[in-house]
């Protein structure tokens, strides 16, 4: 039996291509969202939002191209959950290019006020989180690796206590004003990386189902438990 | 008079005997949908030394489309024709193994095998009306398998029949003309209103779309899907898509060389439809259905 590619096979391969090039982006994005918004560079905000457009460019592309290539190949069997991950993955990651524009948004509306070193330091470290969540999965859905695809929500874990925790830190500047308003502001940004963490999740899951066949759900130690499975 | 033959009955009775008339359409033998309504063990049928397909072992379910798929030469199209004894017309092919129809075996000796085929119809690639009127075409089977009704009964199964195959509303009008004068979609589903007229339980279908334009393949596509209401229907087809949209089960089969260089068709998976063409459990199966077979 031989595993020849045929001409579906390297339209399909090409796609993926593009898609992880939009996905690099979105990961490059989410650094320069986040120095943006703690640095209070507009230029740079400016730049975010620009990027999007780009993205967004692309994931019209990928959608047709998408479209065209089930018309006509009709692919089956792994081909078609293949298919099927990357037109999920194309949303995803269209989404997670629109945080990166609320946070750099943020930014914008933050410019002038006052700001707070220690929130600062916070959602940095959520920068720090996340971004290597995204470069896991990728790596995972790459090398069709399920334990490293299980690796990513003990990653999401710590996003998801310092996202939690977030409005007790605008609470304690809430006697100066101006501090609050920004530090509302930043509850935003911090949600918006939380999202992040959580659609890198998705996309380790969404590997999950492209190597198994299965659809799967990770617990917060990386065990699996199987969504056609009415018992869960 | 109007009676249901029972499966038994039908399996044994003479074919030219003094039977009442049957002319209801339409009935399923007793029993839940998706019981098992024939199954091969380890059938494997042979063309004289040449062994076409081994060991097959299956069981299709009552009131459910049952897909045949595989490359060709391997063997679907042999096992399908196995299971009404349509082989038997062939004089060097020989069958080993069982199918048993609801619990008998079709090969027993004492088991008339035009009535098998009565029972378990068949319809063919091609669409192969009879050189007569579409009247004829549908009346024509009953007579020879016993029909004594009177001319209005008969025209009531014609009606019945022609109904249930989708075509009544086309033909109605025209039942005196040629089955040569209709579209190859109609003349393919006169051929299953010919088949449902001498009231089978089961329906083979060999390819049945392959000679019929997408608008009429979605025609019989439906018409399968109305059809396994009161009918067991198994079909082999070429088309992926096709089994992916009818049917309830799929099997695949596959060619294997022997030592001697023989190609033989054994069957490879058989599953649940959505299975098989989303997480197919054998590598042979999924490079089938990826196309990287070759």
């Amino acid at each position: 039996m031989s595993d020849h590619n045929t001409q579906f096979h390297d339209e399909l391969d090409s796609l993926e291509q593009r898609l992880l090039a939009i996905i690099d982006t979105a990961e490059g994005m989410v650094g320069r969202a986040v120095e943006s918004v703690v640095t209070g560079n507009i230029d740079l905000a400016n730049e975010v939002i620009e990027a999007d457009n780009a993205i967004d460019d692309e994931n019209f592309q990928i959608h047709q191209q998408w479209t065209t290539l089930m018309a006509r190949y009709q692919p089956m069997g792994p081909d078609l959950r293949r298919m099927a991950v990357l037109l999920h993955l194309n949303i995803t990651f269209e989404r997670m290019g629109d945080q990166c524009v609320n946070i750099a948004k943020i930014t914008k509306l933050n410019a002038g006020l006052p700001s707070s070193e220690r929130i600062c330091d916070l959602i940095t470290e959520m920068s720090d989180l996340v971004r290597p969540m995204i470069r896991t999965a990728i790596e995972a859905f790459v090398r069709k690796d399920l334990d490293e695809a299980r690796l990513l929500p003990a990653m999401d874990e710590p996003v998801d206590r310092i996202n939690a925790n977030m409005y007790r830190e605008a609470v304690e500047v809430s006697e100066d004003k101006g501090l609050l308003e920004w530090a509302t502001k930043m509850i935003l940004v911090s949600r918006a990386l939380e999202r992040v963490g959580d659609q890198s999740v998705d996309f380790a899951e969404q590997t999950a189902y492209l190597i198994t066949g299965d659809r799967l759900a990770f617990d917060e130690a990386g065990l699996i438990r199987s969504l056609n499975d009415p018992a869960g | 008079m109007t009676r249901q033959t029972s499966i038994k009955e039908a399996l044994t009775m003479e074919t030219d005997q003094d039977q009442e008339t049957i002319v209801d359409l339409g009935a399923a033998p007793d029993g839940p949908a998706g019981g098992g309504v024939i199954e091969t063990r380890r059938m494997s049928v042979y063309y004289g030394d040449f062994k076409a397909v081994a060991d097959v072992s299956l069981n299709f379910a009552s009131n459910q489309i049952t897909a045949l798929i595989g490359p060709s030469g391997c063997g679907k199209s042999t096992v399908l024709r196995s299971l009404n004894r349509m082989n038997d017309l062939i004089a060097t092919a020989r069958t080993e193994g069982e199918v048993m129809y609801h619990g008998e075996n079709i090969y027993a000796d004492d088991i008339d095998p035009v009535e098998v085929r009565r029972t378990i119809g068949m319809v063919f690639q091609k669409p192969n009306p009879f050189p007569k009127t579409i009247y004829e075409n549908i009346a024509w089977g009953a007579k020879v398998n016993g029909f004594k009704g009177s001319k209005s009964d008969m025209g009531d199964l014609v009606q019945e029949a022609l109904e249930s195959a989708a075509l009544w509303d086309e033909v109605k009008d025209k039942l005196q003309e040629s089955g040569y004068s209709l579209s190859g979609g109609q003349q393919q589903r006169l051929c299953i209103a010919r088949a449902i007229a001498t009231k089978p339980d089961v329906i083979l279908m060999d390819e049945p779309c392959s000679a019929l334009d997408p608008i009429a393949t979605l025609r019989i596509e439906e018409l399968m899907l109305e059809l396994k209401e009161a009918y067991s229907i198994i079909i082999v087809t070429h088309n992926m898509q096709q089994a992916a949209r009818v049917s309830d089960k799929t099997a695949f089969f596959n060619v294997k060389l022997n030592e001697k260089g023989m190609r033989t068709g054994r069957l490879v998976e058989f599953s649940p439809t959505d299975q098989l063409f989303t997480s197919p459990t054998e590598k042979d199966t999924e490079d089938y259905i990826t196309g990287r077979f070759g």
